[in-house]
């Protein structure tokens, strides 16, 4: 599951692979603003049917936390 | 594709945006929910970008302001197309969605023909701006969202993060048909659609004077055959050039088109025809310099693949079309064609007629609607600029200085305790505004602090949401700001501009208000206005303080 999380990341993000990792944090990477934040959390819900709750969700710093708030 | 396009919407478009950035040159929108304004004002940075087409993707909900009161529903439908109306511009097409009403809200409304009436009325409105606008056109947004369903096309995680109401499968949707329609505009219509007739517009072949050999009738594949007429005579009836060119004897084919009881196109249907024995290449050729006009104004369509091939390789300008297996997909066939060679000729032709038809009604229009200029659009919103306490909102104004990225003059990055201690600090003054129009509360979407503790004051930060950017009510704050510091008894406000890679649309905001450049030190751009000699500011914005 971590894997796909971090390809759809990926995809959204339009980077190649292997750019995103466990502890790749938001700030880190350009690509990822507000909006393609926004989209990441939308999509994962949609398509993995992974749910952040929406607080948490707008406060995610970075990979690892969303993996402990998606509970993965 | 050479086209400059806009996509404007009363929800974050954003993503579809971006996707669109990647094919064309396309509009980078300050915010959403200022369409009317952004096309109304002379000045706005849509004006300048100057498109050609502007998309108009309107989510019905919010406009109606989630009021499903069918009057009230009714008036606010009137009042936009109203005041859109008055924003189109000759020189580009307008694509606005049709209506698909979603809300969380909805299945609990009793009333289960609600849905389908307010959509309804949209639809009406809609229609009757097309047949006053000829460079208005419907964008099918309702048969997107149906396609994939509502539980696809919509994500309320997204809504309520950012406003983004469309999933990301729903804009990847809503931008290739944006793209659809811009290469359906940009492209050369075709004028002339060639037609064979044996086994093209009948089945079977013309014999000698007996016409009860070929097939088109009202059953079978004959009905085939007449369902493929009646398509291409609504192409004929909107302005496309009907020629034959086709091997037979022509007095046998004549009498087929006079005589034949279900033929639906008739001889005085077809501008030209050419029904001999000679080469097709050279009966094409005639037609082009009879009409005079180019190979490429025309569409080829003949169920013999020699002849195909023949064309296409002698007169490669034209288009030849595919001729398919089985005669029942003749007509969908016709129709493909119609929408991928002809649809934009046809609107023309159509437009013509309509335009004349319409002129008297769009004026009489014009007259009753109170919305003719921005001004007035600005006027009729009702916008009212209410002071807040910043000290009862603290949270909401961190959010604002760090999220705001586009109407930010300097970019703060502020953490909750630091905004604290501003709030405490007794040689800073915050002003916190909360904005409300005549659609209701937006909330508290913008403050400025000011820096008193040198001579003279200096905003050191001014954020404004870009939900309420494009209104005017920068001029609104900066007036309230200065006559706030004017009877502190300060005779002078300086103003910061510090640039980023996002907030460009404020460059130029502190010249626009009067103010005087003092020059750039440090990064920061400084200007700075006697307040007594304030210029005076037309506003359309009341004020308040609570």
């Amino acid at each position: 599951m971590r894997q796909k999380v971090i390809a759809l990341i990926e995809e959204i993000l339009n980077v190649p692979r292997g750019t995103v990792t466990e502890s790749t944090m938001v700030a880190e990477l350009e690509e990822w603003d507000s909006l393609a934040h926004v989209m990441i959390i939308g999509e994962l819900e949609q398509r993995l049917g992974v749910n952040i709750p929406l607080e948490e969700a707008i406060e995610l710093s970075g990979v690892q936390e969303l993996f402990e708030k998606a509970g993965i | 594709m050479f086209m400059k396009i806009a996509v404007l919407s009363n929800v974050n478009m954003n993503v579809a945006v971006r996707m669109l950035g990647k094919s064309l040159e396309v509009y980078q929108t300050e915010g959403y929910g200022n369409e009317l304004g952004l096309l109304m004002n002379p000045d706005s940075s849509l004006q300048e970008f100057g498109p050609e087409m502007v998309f108009l993707v309107e989510d019905l909900m919010e406009l109606l302001g989630h009021d499903l009161e069918p009057a009230h529903a009714a008036e606010q439908i009137d009042r936009w197309f109203g005041a859109f109306s008055q924003t189109l511009k000759q020189d580009c097409i307008y694509y606005v969605s049709d209506a698909y009403l979603w809300g969380v809200e909805l299945a609990a409304v009793a009333d289960g023909g609600r849905k389908s009436a307010l959509e309804q009325l949209w639809q009406q409105a809609l229609e009757q701006c097309m047949a006053e606008h000829s460079n208005v056109r419907i964008f099918p947004y309702r048969s997107i969202i149906e396609d994939m369903g509502a539980r696809n096309a919509f994500s309320l995680k997204m809504w309520y993060m950012g406003k983004i109401l469309h999933s990301t499968q729903a804009q990847q949707a809503l931008s290739e048909e944006i793209l659809a329609k811009a290469a359906l505009e940009s492209r050369v219509a075709k004028k002339v659609l060639l037609l064979d007739l044996d086994n093209t517009l009948w089945g079977g072949l013309a014999g000698e004077a007996d016409h009860t050999s070929i097939v088109l009738s009202e059953d079978h594949s004959g009905l085939a055959y007449k369902n493929l007429q009646r398509v291409i005579l609504q192409l004929q009836q909107q302005g496309v050039l009907l020629a034959i060119v086709s091997k037979n004897n022509e007095e046998d084919a004549i009498k087929i088109l006079q005589e034949h009881p279900h033929m639906v196109l008739r001889p005085e249907h077809f501008a030209i025809r050419k029904i001999n024995w000679n080469p097709k290449n050279e009966n094409i050729e005639a037609i082009a310099r009879e009409l005079n006009l180019g190979l490429d104004a025309m569409v080829f369509l003949d169920d013999n693949p020699s002849e195909r091939q023949l064309v296409q390789n002698l007169l490669p300008q034209v288009t030849v079309l595919d001729f398919p297996e089985h005669p029942e997909e003749l007509a969908p066939m016709m129709v493909q064609a119609y929408e991928e060679f002809f649809a934009k000729s046809v609107l023309t032709a159509e437009d013509l007629e309509k335009t004349g038809q319409y002129q008297a009604n769009a004026k009489r229009e014009a007259l009753k609607s109170s919305i003719t200029d921005f001004e007035g659009y600005l006027k009729s919103l009702e916008i009212r600029l209410i002071r807040e306490d910043a000290s009862k909102y603290t949270e909401r104004m961190t959010q604002l200085i760090n999220k705001t990225n586009q109407f930010n003059l300097t970019t703060r990055r502020w953490t909750q305790a630091e905004v604290q201690q501003i709030l405490e600090d007794d040689s800073k003054q915050v002003l916190l505004y909360r904005v409300e129009d005549c659609f209701g509360d937006t909330g508290i979407v913008a403050v400025v602090v000011v820096d008193c503790a040198g001579e003279i004051p200096v905003v050191e930060e001014f954020a404004m949401s870009c939900r309420v950017m494009g209104k005017k009510i920068e001029d609104a704050i900066v007036e309230d700001v200065e006559q706030t510091m004017f009877a502190l008894g300060y005779e002078s406000l300086k103003g910061l501009y510090i640039p980023t890679e996002k907030n460009q649309p404020v460059a130029k905001l502190w010249e626009q208000m009067g103010y005087e450049s003092l020059g750039t030190c440090a990064g920061e751009q400084q200007y700075r206005m006697n307040l007594a000699d304030r210029p005076e500011r037309v506003c359309f914005v009341q004020r308040e303080v609570r």
